[in-house]
């Protein structure tokens, strides 16, 4: 199923490039274009992050935190509630999501990616009623309420990225997706129980927020079958998978009905 | 017959506890309600736990509502000791099912929903880098956007 060349909607996307990738940002309805001050908005919110949490930028208060030029217990309640909120999900995901790096560093962009992108929708909606859907660095969420034409998302194909394996609707309930796997940045990703490479070359998980979907897409592709098979039990998501040969898996929602 | 429920709220406290670990937060939710409802009987209900004890069989909890939907268990108690706790109802939330039917299983690509419009939006692949992204079909929406 090839993208480029097909029938798509003409629908003007403005970008930003932040955090080490590009935001894509479109507005549907009848707004014709995505204006600047929306733009800038979401750009600020997405900076602000950045720069209070990346490890990448030595004047960053978790940067601080890691050189320990301030203890954890000195830092903003902003900074406190975001690492409560990765423990919460090192929790929910049995450990394999984890905010520690190997050498024991506090290290949150697993979480703060996903919670710019809220931030940034919430913005969105507060300014304006119109439809829009964020795309940061492969992550989407999307506006709207129930019954809006659906925005649909393509899942790029980990063995040719020219293809997509699926045009999957977005919408209420399941609002975003985030799509983890090995495929653009190497094995970024292993087991953390026994060291192997992850079963799965790419894994998409839709949810109702972004964070779950994010989150989750990083833990199954960590924890492989087992924690795909709890995380579908526990939490209202849809997961499609792509093992190392091709195949897939998904769940009965991602299912064409007959 | 007091005696009895209460003890049997007791257990359904504990069952509910007993998954909670694996359930995860909605569980918790769970008991604090379940926990709350029997709040002022939690003497009576200490006293009569050990004289519960020696029950056997199988008790259905009552349907407890979460943020994320309903949730009830059964628990079998042998000798006074929980043997098994099942899951009756899962959360459910946002319509979709949670639970066994919920599983990812093996998938044709032909299989595979297809939104009815073929006009895509928007593109999710592992994440990628600003330089990944020039390379990226997101990038080519984006430019065949304007």
């Amino acid at each position: 199923m090839a993208i480029v060349g097909g029938d798509y909607e003409r629908m003007p996307a403005r970008t930003c490039a932040t955090m080490g990738t590009v935001v894509s940002l479109r507005l549907g309805g009848s707004a014709a274009d995505v204006d600047s001050a929306a733009v800038e908005v979401v750009e600020s919110v997405f900076r602000r992050w950045d720069e209070q949490f990346s490890l990448y930028r030595e004047d960053s208060e978790l940067s601080r935190i890691a050189r320990g030029d301030i203890r954890l217990t000195e830092a903003s309640q902003s900074l406190r509630s975001c690492y409560a909120l990765a423990l919460d999900w090192r929790e929910r995901t049995r450990g394999v999501f984890t905010p520690h790096r190997a050498d024991g560093v506090i290290d949150l962009s697993g979480v703060v990616k996903a919670l710019a992108i809220a931030e940034a929708g919430t913005v969105l909606t507060a300014r304006s009623p119109a439809n829009w859907s964020i795309n940061a660095g492969g992550d989407v969420l999307v506006g709207g309420n129930a019954g809006h034409p659906e925005w649909v998302v393509a899942i790029v194909d980990p063995g040719n990225r020219s293809e997509v394996i699926a045009n999957v609707p977005l919408g209420y309930p399941l609002r975003a997706v985030a799509t983890s796997g090995s495929a653009e940045r190497g094995e970024h990703i292993w087991t953390p129980r026994d060291g192997e490479p992850s079963p799965f070359r790419q894994v998409s998980v839709f949810a109702a927020d972004i964070v779950t979907a994010d989150v989750l897409a990083t833990a199954i592709v960590a924890g492989g079958e087992s924690t795909l098979s709890e995380m579908t039990e526990r939490f209202a998501i849809d997961v499609l998978a792509v093992l190392r040969d091709g195949q897939l898996l998904a769940t009965p929602g991602l299912r064409r009905t007959a | 017959m007091r005696a009895r429920a209460v003890a049997l709220a007791t257990l359904a406290s504990v069952s509910i506890v007993g998954i909670g670990w694996q359930l995860g937060s909605s569980a918790i939710e769970a008991s604090q309600s379940l926990t709350a409802s029997s709040g002022g009987t939690a003497t009576a209900a200490a006293a009569s736990a050990a004289q519960a004890a020696a029950q056997s069989g199988t008790f259905t909890g009552a349907v407890v509502p979460t943020q994320y939907g309903n949730m009830q268990v059964s628990v079998t108690i042998a000798n006074g000791a929980i043997t098994e706790v099942t899951p009756l109802q899962l959360t459910n939330r946002g319509g979709r099912s949670a639970g066994i039917s919920n599983q990812a299983a093996p998938i044709l690509r032909s299989e595979v929903l297809t939104a009815q419009s073929a006009k895509v939006h928007n593109v999710s692949g592992a994440t990628y880098t600003s330089e990944g992204y020039l390379r990226s079909l997101q990038s080519a929406l984006d430019t065949a956007g304007f």
